[in-house]
């Protein structure tokens, strides 16, 4: 049997340093996993580059040859293709996006220095193989990243703020860029409840490492003996999602070909963990539930991943969660995490205090204080329906507060 | 070799890329694999901005470049731009890893050898509170090749051999993950570390069973060498980049060269000379390495340049502009960096302090002015004695006043090459270094 992968990624991107245009820069990579299976094992060739079907082949089978790698598995089969474009800008139509950018907020913040990446990503993943597969996703977005450096500040940075959209919308970029910097030199006071509003990305980490099926079998998860318990908030569910409603990039398909029911799974359902995850090795030697979590090798077989974790949004918006309460935006925040017994501990560098959709002035640095178990327990508020302020989901919590820096 | 469009400065930088791994947790063969890779980034400037590509077909460089130079506008003066100027032009072959220590030539069987034989001599099924082990060896090996309108041609090679060796220790409910990694240019450079190996094995279990939560505040504080080689490349080594402050009033005047920045005993120094993790005898825009002593007793006498930065604040060029790959865009990083031994005894530096804490080994830092590190392994220091192990969740201080808090420095000096740094989205190898110093204020968390 074989079986080929393919990514195609085009990138545009234009660079500006210190409010100057710095770089144009265009590449165009393509990546093919050759794999030839056969009693149980799969020989694989990696190739970065274009090469014909058939050289690619012969060297997957001549590693079947000399490097074999164990895959005792049945090959998926299915055909879907699945387009997210909603539209593509051409490399000057980016150009001219970024100078109106940059244009508007040099003029109107003249008390920040900035530094900027506007870029295009398109990808178009495949994978099809001889027991009928046929899957191709395909997605493009542009993504803004600014950093900002206030003139008198004797920092290198002292903020930033980015976002992706499908379809790229110049008011959003001004209203974000607003918020962030109209207020930036506006001190204001910590709040005695201090209740975090940020994307949630950067701390679901922990989750994906305790929910591993492997971990939890072998004991070294801090769930490992809370299957089917109730130990985060009633209003917390998690799940892994595909779907591609409200993330970009995604395939629909995991590293061993799985497909899940309407691209979802449910791990932890209003507190309650259900399960954790597993790819087809770690389900078939561990004897867990196969929940379709593999991530993609090009140059190897897969292995237990590929999660993409969503928190389920309230029905109620950021505002009506805060309902009256300021919370508090971490703006830099970095070198610390989360311990291996699930503690939190992370300086954050540049806070900004908002009402929820506004950014109302610049915070004192403080250490933002937690655990696993309270942020997303007793701590956890909920993710509204909206997205004001990031233009992205976000994740509301209360954290103590540890040593001024 | 390739035909640079007229009026406008280009430069080619090709690079072929081996890699091999092997990965066993628990017992199975969990990676297994090598890849081979080849690209090229090329750049156009026409004075004003940079037109970059990346390709992965080596055969339509020139018609990359060509297509480049469509979206640029002519200068008939671009080789007087200060950049342009400063530029070097170098004709040289650097290539060290022809013979039989290439490690391309380093079959998977010999791999496999050496990580079975640390298997063998590392994993104690007899010790319950291990659960977990994972072990694994991997090399990379790059040739680059640097060509440039105004006549450069450079050919370079480096690269590395890693051996990790990690397990996770479960007591009362909690698994602590430690263990020990290895990275050297030589294959043979790999054998014999597995005395080292058990011995840090059996510290992270120590520090599982006894360690105990350290008590927030301020302490003094003395840092292992290899703490001390973070916090040199965090607190101080970041500052230094010259690409941060190209128009900067304000960072201009606030690192200006002469200005006391640390105490008298500290001097820093980076250099792409030493043939270590952060080697680069010539950077990704063709300078020559050079040897750049950024702090001498305190004062501050140098940074790390680009060609950019270098014009920008009129100073020489350094050797530090590097990419992560072909793939990525050169900036102003660090090679080798390291503080300068002292002429204290590491051990009186402890004995000497009746109330503070020992950081053995750090997992990552970050170095904005509020530098931070995540110590791994910390102790209690009581009387001058090491006591407890201590769980510390991040160690943090200013550079503008840690640096005048040093009030001892070690002359047991290393330097350590398992360093990765990151930066603006890319990760490059470094080495970081220093000997053994003592803080008398840092923050706890």
């Amino acid at each position: 049997m074989r079986e080929k992968m393919m990514f195609e990624e085009v990138v545009s991107q234009i660079k500006y340093e210190e409010n100057k245009l710095l770089s144009f820069h265009r590449s165009s990579t393509d990546t093919t996993s050759y794999r030839v299976y056969e009693d149980g094992k799969v020989g694989i060739h990696y190739q970065v580059g274009k090469m014909s079907e058939e050289e690619g082949f012969d060297l997957a089978e001549e590693n079947l040859k000399v490097r074999p790698r164990p895959y005792p598995f049945t090959l998926e089969s299915g055909k879907r293709s699945r387009n997210k474009i909603e539209r593509e800008v051409a490399d000057r139509e980016l150009l001219d996006l970024a100078k109106e950018c940059m244009a508007y907020i040099c003029e109107n913040y003249p008390r920040f220095v900035f530094g900027a990446s506007f870029s295009q990503r398109k990808v178009i993943a495949r994978q099809n193989n001889d027991a009928g597969m046929e899957y191709e996703n395909i997605d493009c977005a542009v993504s803004v990243d600014i950093n900002f450096k206030h003139v008198d500040s004797k920092d290198i940075t002292d903020g930033y703020f980015s976002f992706s959209l499908r379809d790229f919308d110049k008011e959003i970029f001004t209203k974000m860029a607003d918020n962030y910097l109209a207020n930036y030199e506006k001190e204001v006071e910590l709040p005695e409840e201090i209740i975090i509003d940020t994307q949630y990305y950067g701390f679901l980490g922990i989750l994906n490492s305790n929910l591993d099926g492997e971990s939890i079998a072998l004991k070294t998860s801090l769930l490992s003996d809370k299957i089917g318990e109730k130990v985060f908030s009633e209003d917390f569910t998690l799940v892994h999602d595909v779907s591609d409603e409200e993330t970009w990039f995604n395939r629909f398909w995991d590293g061993d070909g799985c497909v899940t029911e309407n691209d979802k799974r449910v791990f932890i359902d209003k507190g309650v963990v259900l399960t954790g995850y597993a790819d087809k090795k770690n389900a078939d030697k561990y004897k867990i539930a196969h929940t379709g979590n593999a991530y993609t090798s090009m140059a190897d077989i897969p292995g237990a991943g590929g999660l993409n974790f969503r928190i389920a949004r309230s029905e109620k918006t950021v505002k009506e969660l805060l309902n009256g309460r300021y919370c508090v935006i971490p703006v830099m925040y970095s070198g610390g995490g989360f311990a291996d017994n699930g503690d939190y501990t992370m300086p954050i560098q540049c806070a900004m205090l908002s009402d929820g959709e506004k950014i109302l002035g610049k915070l004192p640095p403080f250490t933002m204080v937690s655990s696993m178990w309270d942020m997303f327990g007793k701590d956890f508020i909920g993710v509204g329906s909206d997205n004001p302020i990031f233009n992205d989901k976000q994740i509301l919590f209360r954290v103590r507060k540890g040593n001024i820096l | 070799m390739y035909q640079f469009p007229k009026d406008l400065y280009a430069d080619v930088r090709i690079e072929e890329n081996y890699n091999l791994w092997l990965g066993v947790k628990n017992g199975d063969l969990d990676s297994d694999g090598s890849t081979k890779e080849a690209g090229a980034f090329i750049r156009v400037f026409d004075g004003t901005m940079w037109y970059t590509g990346t390709t992965n077909k080596l055969d339509e460089i020139q018609k990359e470049l060509d297509n480049l130079a469509t979206l640029a506008t002519p200068n008939p003066d671009i080789l007087n731009h200060p950049m342009v100027k400063l530029l070097e032009v170098h004709k040289d072959t650097v290539l060290k890893f022809d013979g039989d220590d290439d490690v391309r030539k380093i079959t998977r069987e010999k791999w496999k050898k050496l990580l079975d034989g640390y298997i063998a001599a590392c994993v104690d099924d007899s010790i319950p509170e291990i659960n977990y082990w994972q072990a694994g060896v991997n090399c990379s090996h790059t040739k680059k090749s640097f060509y440039s309108s105004k006549g450069a041609e450079i050919h370079q090679d480096m690269q590395n051999c890693w051996l990790t060796f990690f397990v996770g220790i479960t007591v009362d409910g909690v698994t602590n993950y430690g263990g020990k990694a290895y990275s050297k240019i030589y294959f043979d450079e790999l054998k014999g570390w597995e005395e080292e190996v058990i011995k840090e094995r059996d510290r992270y279990r120590d520090f599982a069973k006894n360690a105990v939560q350290a008590e927030p505040g301020e302490y003094t504080v003395v840092l292992s060498p290899c703490t001390t080689a973070m916090f040199t490349h965090e607190s101080f080594g970041h500052k230094s980049e010259a690409d941060f402050m190209l128009n900067d009033k304000t960072l201009q005047e606030e690192w200006v060269m002469g200005k006391k920045v640390g105490s008298e005993l500290v001097s820093i120094c980076d250099t792409g000379k030493l043939f270590n993790h952060g080697y680069v005898p010539y950077d990704d825009e063709g300078t020559k390495a050079g040897e750049v002593w950024l702090m001498k007793e305190g004062v501050l006498t140098g940074r790390l340049h680009d060609a950019k930065s270098a014009a920008a604040l009129n100073e020489a060029l350094t050797g530090n502009c590097r990419a992560q790959s072909y793939q990525h865009f050169p900036v102003v990083r660090m090679t080798n960096t390291y503080m300068a031994a002292g002429k204290d005894d590491p051990e009186q530096m402890i004995k000497d302090v009746k109330d503070g804490i020992y950081v053995y080994m750090v997992e990552y830092g970050t170095g904005q002015a509020t530098f931070t590190m995540k110590p791994s392994l910390s102790y209690r220091i009581r009387d001058g004695k090491l006591c407890e192990p201590l769980r510390i969740n991040v160690l943090t201080g200013s550079v503008f006043e840690t640096l005048f808090e040093i009030d001892a420095v070690g002359t047991d000096f290393e330097l350590f090459d398992t360093y990765t740094c990151g930066k603006n989205g890319q990760s490059v190898a470094v080495s970081a270094g220093g000997p053994s110093i003592r803080v008398k204020r840092l923050t706890v968390n």
